[in-house]
């Protein structure tokens, strides 16, 4: 625990130092992603339950705790594996792990920063609301900036194939999405078939 | 003995209490075909009280004129005088304030003869302006109903070889300009000088911006274009003129601005954005509101009455929708087909049906009372006055989200920021909810200075000096404690990797 106190705290000071130690053996577990991506989706909670009420876009029937944890939990699942994937056919050194784990701390400034930012909407006006705007920006900048450098240091790229993997990552995630779309959508034809033909068996007997 | 006794008892009770019940005045409550409703702030329709309740009909079968033929257009005096066009007859009945037949206009041979009129208008003075909508002119006639002259359809240039007049509503403003609704012609109002010249267009509606157009105009072949269909401006239905001299209209084929306030120089000054007036599930989806007939009243409150769900919808003059009456069907309050609406100097809206031939009265409800002089006070911005009749509207009705809002600002213009403040989130208006909050942090700055200050120094003091003490305090600990685990673990030589 405290081990994972301190990388979060190496990621936000030193990412450079600490996407290279995260290469180590035996340095990172996966109980430490998971921890950090629950963090962040707890900030985002507690951030959606303190905002200012002038700065609230949705009603509060508007917004599902499951449709956050989705939307936090998908995207990084899917760039991890698109990510890895990528990378892996295109010489990267990374392995799954260090992929999985390093995405997950990547979202170290969002979980840490994201509640005091969101408590500044209590004491600003709406005509003041570009420094709100700037400043959840400059996180979602940071979040971004840290998955960057993850794919240079731990697959070891340059810079112009960081931006090459990164696009086909884009790519690979929106592949996934639609594939897990469709076999969602096939998926429930299966089964309301199987249900169905069960149903009309069942009435004949 | 007893038992027969006991019997009476009940019996009597009974008839007591049936009694009770017969002598209550029949009308303890009034209930209509329609449902009241209005729209709160996240649109969605709430459940309102009715605005406006039927009242009666003129049908004309006990008037001497006989009974109307498919009426298509009313116009109401200052005088209380009814005008109602009956274009099924081609005539133009004028009635008295108490219902009385007072002429029958240009049901005569001669160059009065009117051929399926659609609209009239009369002047202070008593002018009658008829427009002839199938002998393509506008009859004009004195205060005794005496054919005086006509203006044929324009002629100039500029309306264009394919111009084909069919004058259908009109209004004439001070200066005896007339301004023509003219059905099927999409460039505006026609403006009509009072020589009978064609003065030019008036207020036109623009086609606006599509990409996909656009997209399609760059790859279409001419050979395509040709075949597609040519993008027109909207059509007006109707328009009215309020004291101000501004043009209300009325725009046919369009989900959103369908009513526009027009200035003198035809710039729309109701609607800034998108506005959608009319129902939205009143007509069925798909299926876009077609307003015909607008009404204003002396305090800015339009009235527009829309075919497609046959329901007459209220707005203020801001544009913020206050009631909704009507609907299709046969009942009493409800109509077969609308054509137009009118609005008399005390607040009673007349609908002409032209389906059921005849014109259905509603009045006032005393809710409706209430909200219009709210209104007409909030809309001139005070405010303060009108902070005691939006509180009788919530005790009324709590679902009126307007009163929220209006009393948010009385509220605000009295300083009472805090107060503002609740009613401005129940309002769901979040622009002034910040406003007011802007005031009050400034208000609460200035009293809670000494404290606030304080406060700052107390957390500077904090993060500047007691955390990096306890910092140390707990690095120092955990440093020790690892040590010890660590001699533990390998045997009690601390520090050494080769062991």
């Amino acid at each position: 625990m405290i081990a994972t106190f301190r990388m979060m705290r190496q990621v936000l000071v030193h990412p450079i130092d600490f996407y290279n130690d995260i290469q180590e053996q035996n340095r990172i577990k996966w109980s430490q992603a998971l921890f950090v991506v629950a963090c962040a989706y707890i900030a985002r909670m507690i951030a959606i339950l303190i905002t200012g009420y002038a700065f609230e876009t949705r009603e509060p029937y508007e917004i599902s705790f499951v449709h956050e944890f989705i939307w936090i939990i998908v995207p990084w699942l899917t760039w991890t594996i698109s990510n890895w994937g990528v990378s892996t056919i295109l010489e990267g050194e990374g392995k799954f792990k260090e992929v999985f784990v390093g995405s997950a701390f990547a979202f170290v400034p969002y979980a840490v920063f994201i509640i005091p930012i969101t408590l500044l909407t209590n004491i600003l006006a709406l005509d003041e609301g570009s420094i709100f705007g700037f400043l959840v920006n400059v996180t979602i900048y940071w979040v971004a900036w840290l998955l960057l450098l993850k794919v240079k240091i731990v697959h070891d790229f340059e810079l112009i194939k960081v931006v090459w993997i990164t696009l086909l990552s884009i790519a690979g995630i929106l592949i996934i999405w639609f594939i897990g779309i469709l076999m969602f959508g096939l998926m429930n034809q299966l089964i309301n078939f199987i249900v169905d033909m069960f149903k009309e068996v069942n009435f004949r007997r | 003995m007893k038992q027969v006794s006991k019997f009476r008892f009940v019996v009597s009770t009974a008839i007591a209490l049936l009694t009770l019940v017969m002598a209550l005045p029949a009308q303890t409550f009034a209930s209509s075909p329609y449902e009241g409703y209005t729209r709160n702030k996240l649109g969605a329709d709430v459940h309102s009280i009715n605005g406006y309740m039927y009242e009666n009909s003129i049908d004309g079968y006990n008037l001497s004129s006989g009974p109307f033929n498919a009426p298509e257009d009313i116009f109401l005096a200052d005088d209380g005088t009814i005008y109602i066009v009956d274009t099924g007859n081609s005539r133009v009945v004028q009635l008295n304030a108490n219902r009385e037949v007072l002429n029958i206009i240009g049901d005569e041979e001669g160059d009065g003869k009117l051929n399926e009129p659609k609209g009239v208008f009369v002047k202070p003075d008593g002018t009658i302006f008829v427009a002839d909508t199938k002998n393509q002119r506008i009859a004009i006639y004195d205060k005794e109903g005496k054919f005086t002259k006509q203006f044929g359809k324009p002629d100039n240039p500029l309306l264009g070889a394919t111009f084909s007049y069919s004058p259908s509503k009109l209004l004439v403003d001070k200066r005896n300009y007339m301004f023509v609704v003219s059905d099927g012609n999409t460039q505006g109002l026609i403006q009509i000088d009072p020589n009978g010249q064609f003065k030019g267009f008036y207020g036109a509606n623009h086609v606006g911006f599509s990409w996909s157009r656009l997209f399609i105009k760059l790859i279409a072949t001419d050979e395509q274009k040709a075949k597609l269909s040519v993008v027109r401006p909207l059509e007006f239905s109707n328009a009215v003129q309020d004291d101000e001299g501004f043009i209300y209209t009325s725009t046919l084929g369009t989900e959103t601005n369908q009513l526009k306030r027009l200035s003198p120089v035809g710039v729309d000054t109701l609607n800034n954005g998108d506005r959608r007036y009319g129902g939205r599930f009143d007509a069925g989806p798909f299926e876009v509101p077609s307003f015909l007939d607008i009404a204003v009243d002396k305090d800015g409150v339009i009235t527009a009455l829309d075919l497609q769900s046959s329901k007459v919808y209220q707005y203020d003059k801001l544009g913020n929708f206050l009631f909704v009456f009507g609907g299709l069907g046969d009942q009493n309050g409800l109509f077969v087909t609308p054509s137009s609406l009118a609005q008399s100097q005390d607040g009673t809206v007349f609908v002409v049906d032209k389906g059921r031939n005849r014109i259905d009265l509603f009045r006032t409800t005393p809710f409706a009372d209430i909200v219009h002089d709210a209104s007409s006070l909030f809309v001139e911005g005070r405010y303060k006055e009108a902070e005691g009749m939006w509180n009788e509207v919530l005790h009324l009705n709590a679902n009126f989200d307007l009163a929220y809002l209006a009393i948010g600002k009385s509220l605000y213009k009295a300083e009472n920021y805090k107060g503002a403040m609740d009613y401005f989130e129940l309002a769901s208006s979040r622009e002034d909810y910040s406003n007011a909050f802007k005031e009050y942090r400034k208000e609460y700055i200035r009293e809670h200075f000494a404290w606030i200050c304080l406060a700052v120094i107390t957390l500077i003091v904090i993060l500047r000096y007691l955390m990096p003490f306890l910092w140390r305090r707990v690095s120092a600990k955990l440093a020790d404690r690892s040590i010890v685990r660590a001699g533990l673990i390998k045997g009690g030589v601390p520090h050494d990797r080769n062991v």
